[in-house]
């Protein structure tokens, strides 16, 4: 250990960028599991420990790397101080991704299964299509790639609206509530998990008071 | 501004900065410089009579004067590496003896643990933060006064630290009394000479221009220092963060003593190493009991300047004071932190004495100025 100062290796915020990454590829193991749980109605106890030694994992990760920035402001000042915080912001989408895909688990253990929804099918092309977002915001956090990570957000944000829609299109449903209310409330979930990639990109794009916000400050894209 | 725009950002901003071959080679240019300054300082004492050496040097004659003036001489310059790299050159000018010396290096020790507790009451708005911040700051005061309490006596009475340090010092360099052939020593001999003279042209002689060589030296040393402890902590930041990652990931100890023994080494100075602990231990991110050892290791480390600063010297004394140093702290972490009755004193002090400065936050205020200043003025006035 104490070799470690003799070590070569990356600059600290290059470390905890990588390290995030990673908590981004845990987040989206997490959110693959509780998809096929719901999806299929298997909810086996295998599925469930993995998903919470995964979250378990993430929400470790988060604190250590909390821990680390502190770290970095002591020892290399406060030059980066705009970075260490919208890092901080950054881990906390992370971690609440890992949150909802908890979520997601919940709700196939209450006892609710998708398998057998006549929209199955398109519920497992959007779970696939979510999946990949996750990939690529990962990516995204390691390249220097602006235009990249603005189409994602713009991408992102259609998919939003398009949830919104379907949580509309549920309340008002006639159907029965035991058919229309889970995927509402999956919809829900759906659409804070890709809701926090967006932010996570958000957050290397924008200064750090605007991030969240429309540029007018009244909206929170958070929410 | 974080991910892949930060990406762009860092590498602009380190592509500004000098390149560390070239941060390496002003840092050993710095080195060279300081040597001069000890070295200068060595040449005006003894350019300057005995009678005059005598009058300068009579208050340390009483240990706890010397203790004292060590104290308040590290206070005023925030840097025991160059309070201590200054008592070398005056054993090596021959003004001092090591016994006089050997206290005033223990006060050096006792006096550089007020930077960090100066750091710690940048918290004293936030009382838990204030808490954990002057708890880490002070275990520090605690441990070296606990040394100082334990060791001096025995040093006194046996000369204990001294006489090991003297050993060493015999088995490198030679006997006390003879005249060590320094190779740094020849090194630095032609710019000191080219002082001695620039200020004998400008028509000094005797004690004033012993007294402008101290000065020169004086300034020199505090300039090379600061400028490189200034320059190794940017060579060396990234390690020591990730040295202090490992500090948090696997705890405290004995590699939590080694790797701040590793900084301090690396960055010259014990009060940079003890004050990267305070905002950690504010923060609640490093525990007391783990931030505890890397103080001990940075007591070691600062050592390194006195015996660096003893390269330059002519006498074997020079050696064996910047050993002594070395043993004195080394001996402090036998005694106080490996039997382990004794290791928990200094903390359980240090969150005791926190624990009152967070209800009364101007006792705080009131320990600083005391320990490092009040009570120091007043064991020079009493006992010189």
């Amino acid at each position: 250990m104490v070799m470690s100062f003799f070590r070569k290796g990356s600059h600290g915020l290059d470390h905890i960028q990588s390290r995030a990454a990673t908590m981004l590829g845990d987040a989206r193991h997490s959110f693959d599991l509780a998809n096929t749980a719901l999806l299929t109605g298997d909810t086996h106890e295998s599925i469930a420990d993995d998903i919470r030694a995964t979250d378990h994992r993430i929400n470790q990760a988060e604190q250590d790397l909390r821990s680390e920035l502190v770290v970095h402001v002591s020892v290399q000042g406060t030059s980066d101080i705009g970075t260490v915080l919208g890092f901080m912001l950054l881990l906390k989408k992370v971690e609440r991704i890992g949150d909802q895909a908890k979520n997601i688990l919940d709700l196939a253990e209450s006892g609710v299964s998708l398998a057998n929804s006549p929209i199955i099918d398109k519920l497992r092309a959007q779970q696939a299509e979510v999946s990949f977002l996750f990939g690529e915001a990962g990516q995204l956090l390691t390249d220097a790639d602006e235009t990249r990570s603005q189409r994602f957000v713009q991408r992102v944000s259609e998919l939003i609206t398009e949830y919104q829609a379907q949580i509309d299109a549920y309340m008002f449903s006639d159907l029965p509530g035991r058919e229309v209310v889970p995927l509402a409330i999956y919809y829900r979930y759906l659409k804070r998990i890709v809701a926090n990639l967006r932010g996570v990109i958000g957050v290397t794009l924008n200064p750090l008071p605007q991030i969240d916000y429309l540029e007018d400050g009244t909206v929170d894209t958070d929410d | 501004m974080t991910g892949s725009v930060i990406a762009e950002d860092l590498h602009k901003r380190r592509s500004l900065e000098l390149p560390a071959p070239a941060r390496s080679g002003v840092v050993l240019g710095l080195i060279y410089l300081f040597l001069v300054g000890v070295s200068s300082l060595e040449t005006g004492i003894k350019i300057m009579g005995a009678d005059t050496q005598e009058q300068l040097f009579s208050a340390v004659s009483n240990p706890i004067a010397g203790l004292c003036i060590g104290i308040l001489g590290t206070v005023l310059v925030q840097s025991s590496s160059a309070s201590t790299s200054v008592i070398v050159g005056l054993v090596a000018s021959g003004a001092l003896g090591v016994d006089q010396a050997v206290p005033m290096v223990m006060g050096a020790n006792i006096g550089t643990t007020v930077t960090n507790t100066l750091v710690s009451l940048g918290h004293v708005r936030q009382s838990n933060e204030f808490k954990r911040a002057f708890a880490a700051a002070t275990v520090h005061d605690f441990f070296n006064v606990m040394a100082v309490v334990v060791l001096l006596p025995i040093e006194l009475a046996f000369g204990l630290i001294s006489g090991i340090a003297e050993r060493v010092s015999e088995l490198l360099v030679g006997s006390a009394g003879s005249e060590w052939k320094s190779p740094i020593k020849a090194w630095v001999k032609g710019p000191v000479g080219w002082l001695e003279d620039f200020w004998g042209a400008i028509g000094l002689d005797g004690n004033w221009q012993g007294t402008a060589m101290v000065l020169t030296g004086l300034v020199v040393i505090l300039a090379a220092l600061t400028l490189i402890t200034k320059n190794m902590r940017k060579l060396v930041a990234d390690r020591v963060e990730r040295s202090v990652n490992a500090i948090l990931g696997k705890g405290g100890g004995a590699v939590a003593l080694l790797l701040g023994l590793v900084i301090t080494i690396a960055v010259q100075s014990s009060s940079i190493t003890t004050s990267i602990l305070i905002p950690l231990s504010a923060a609640g991110v490093l525990s007391l009991r783990n931030a505890y050892p890397v103080t001990l290791g940075a007591n070691v480390g600062t050592t390194i300047t006195a015996l660096l600063a003893a390269l330059a010297a002519s006498r074997p004394e020079a050696l064996t004071v910047g050993l002594a140093h070395t043993t004195f702290n080394l001996a402090g972490i036998l005694l106080l932190y490996v039997l382990p009755f004794a290791r928990d004193v200094p903390v359980r002090l240090a969150e005791g004495l926190a624990e009152i400065a967070v209800e009364r936050r101007a006792w705080a205020v009131a320990y600083v100025v005391g320990a490092f200043i009040i009570v120091p003025l007043i064991g020079v006035t009493l006992l010189r």
